[in-house]
């Protein structure tokens, strides 16, 4: 008889979770594409709306307030980010709700598989895709604009990889949320919208008023980003980023336990009220 | 038959009234997507104002001593472009696909109304939603920045609007047709939502453009309908003689809806032919 439990059965569950989640994105390509392309499209307009602001000195006012006149890969590092962003809030998070939509959701939940390895799971495909988006968006860009810094991509890589852990604590919290309040594309965009807000996507985060900066100082993308931005265009390394790598780190553990505690609560909440059953 | 002649606007009206009045009561019924909508679309806004902001003069004032910079200015109407544009491409082609999905389609295209006004009610409705929505913006960018959006020539802007509505229901019928049929809907949607957004100088003048991509741009009608608005808005430069581009706007503006009634009259009968109404 084959046990439901232990390592070996997660290990089966994950591996089924993520080739299903896998063979969904390969299902609808358009989606993936647009996450693609978004990145280029906002820096694009970007570019434009900020040269018919200032003109032929666009790019040294913008040197002014950021440091850098590489404005595209600045552009692109942020819309990068934010792109994988809302691609793990959206599949995270709405995950459940599709389930529940398609009428699948109860019987994933009375599978022999814990909640957190189906979560798990889900988050296993987005590393994958995610990953892919960053060579793509990342990769294309510094290969073009400053192909002698290709190989800074490598450590920007390794913190957008600490930086996907909270991340997915913030979309297991987010996949709490939607199984109570429902509608998950407008409380998607909104979620995405503010992170790209705060989270310094287009602009340096002290451009922020201070209150706000608190609030941006507890989101995993600010420091992303920044760092990602100091590796690739100001050359530094891993080790002398190690304060915000501290940072990422202690968020890693804390978004993932928090996010997983809100949403067993959100589901315990929904299997007595018959939450699950409505849309 | 003569009465029937002279009821006929009377009854266009009842449909449009009636077409209308069931969106609204279909929006108001989802809370969530309406404040949803309240909350993004300026968040959109203020977020890529900010991105802009990079680049503007370190000592920028303001010009016209409206609080508003020219580059900022020239944003704001781009915004209020794109949410405009938005409702022929989301709204309006959007509303015969939820009809469908609904499985109402054929209930209504079998009842003894007018096709044209289920899109109408529809556009009316979001015309009105966009309009707070943009209202909503302009007193929040007031409160938030002290900024004040003032229109230089409000008659010329009013009758700028009037035909970019003319166009945007044009080119919602026509996109409303193409939900019959094909199947990717959403991905043609979003390719021309943003190429309006970079090709038809909504957001930047198109002066900005390369040479072949700036000759494609000056070939779309709504260049020039944007050109006109932000001309009697801010004052800025058309790309044409000023009458000349009244006259191509105006065409412009009659020949979309003509091409919408058209192409939406031609490809619905397609579609009943083939049987395809409810099925893409």
């Amino acid at each position: 008889m084959q046990t439901s439990t232990g390592l070996r059965s997660d290990i089966r569950a994950l591996a089924a979770i993520f080739s299903k989640g896998l063979k969904h994105h390969l299902r609808y390509p358009g989606e993936f594409l647009l996450f693609l392309l978004l990145p280029f499209l906002f820096t694009f307009l970007i570019l434009g709306m900020g040269t018919a602001v200032a003109g032929a000195n666009a790019a040294s006012y913008f040197a002014i307030r950021t440091g850098t006149t590489n404005i595209v890969i600045y552009e692109i590092l942020g819309g990068a980010v934010w792109m994988i962003s809302w691609l793990v809030v959206e599949d995270v998070g709405t995950a459940i709700r599709d389930e529940q939509i398609k009428g699948t959701l109860e019987q994933n939940f009375l599978a022999p598989v814990r909640r957190f390895t189906l979560l798990v799971g889900l988050s296993l495909t987005d590393v994958v895709i995610t990953s892919l988006l960053f060579l793509v968006v990342v990769g294309v860009s510094v290969a073009v604009v400053m192909p002698g810094s290709i190989l800074t991509i490598i450590p920007a890589f390794l913190a957008l990889l600490l930086g996907l852990i909270p991340l997915f604590g913030i979309g297991f919290l987010f996949a709490g949320f939607v199984v109570r309040f429902k509608e998950p594309y407008i409380f998607t965009q909104i979620v995405s919208l503010v992170f790209a807000t705060l989270t310094g996507t287009y602009y340096p985060v002290t451009f922020l008023p201070y209150w706000i900066q608190l609030l941006s100082g507890a989101l995993p993308q600010t420091y992303v980003i920044e760092d990602m931005r100091r590796i690739v265009i100001a050359n530094q390394t891993l080790v002398n980023l190690y304060g915000s790598l501290f940072v990422l780190l202690a968020l890693a553990l804390v978004y993932p336990v928090l996010g997983y505690a809100v949403f067993r609560r959100i589901e315990r909440r929904a299997g007595v009220t018959g939450e699950f059953s409505k849309y | 038959m003569n009465s029937r002649n002279i009821n006929y606007p009377a009854r266009l009206l009842e449909e449009f009234k009636a077409s209308f009045l069931k969106d609204l009561r279909s929006y108001v019924r989802y809370p969530a997507w309406m404040v949803g909508e309240f909350i993004s679309t300026p968040l959109w806004f203020f977020f890529f104002a900010l991105g802009v902001t990079l680049f503007a003069p370190v000592a920028s004032q303001p010009a016209n001593g409206n609080g508003l910079s020219t580059g900022m200015g020239y944003f704001f109407f781009g915004f209020v472009f794109i949410i405009l544009f938005s409702t022929s491409v989301w709204g309006v082609g959007q509303s015969v696909r939820n009809e469908q999905e609904a499985g109402t389609l054929e209930q209504f295209f079998l009842a003894p109304a007018n096709r044209a006004t289920l899109i109408l009610g529809r556009w009316a409705r979001i015309f009105l939603t966009d309009s707070l929505i943009i209202a909503y913006t302009t007193v929040l960018l007031y409160y938030l920045g002290g900024a004040v959006v003032s229109v230089l020539n409000p008659v010329m802007f009013l009758l700028g609007l009037g035909l970019y509505e003319v166009s945007l229901i044009g080119f919602g019928l026509f996109m409303a047709g193409l939900t019959m049929r094909i199947k990717a809907y959403n991905s043609i949607g979003n390719l021309i939502f943003f190429g309006y957004m970079i090709l038809t100088g909504a957001l930047f003048p198109i002066s900005v453009l390369p040479r072949p991509v700036l000759d494609f741009a000056m070939l779309l009608p709504f260049t020039y309908l944007n050109d006109i608005m932000r001309h009697a808005a801010l004052g800025t430069p058309l790309i044409l003689p000023e009458t000349l581009e009244y006259v191509v706007a105006i065409l412009a503006a009659v020949g979309l809806m003509v091409f919408g009634f058209v192409a939406f009259n031609r490809i619905e009968h397609d579609a009943r032919v083939r049987g395809s109404i409810a099925t893409s």
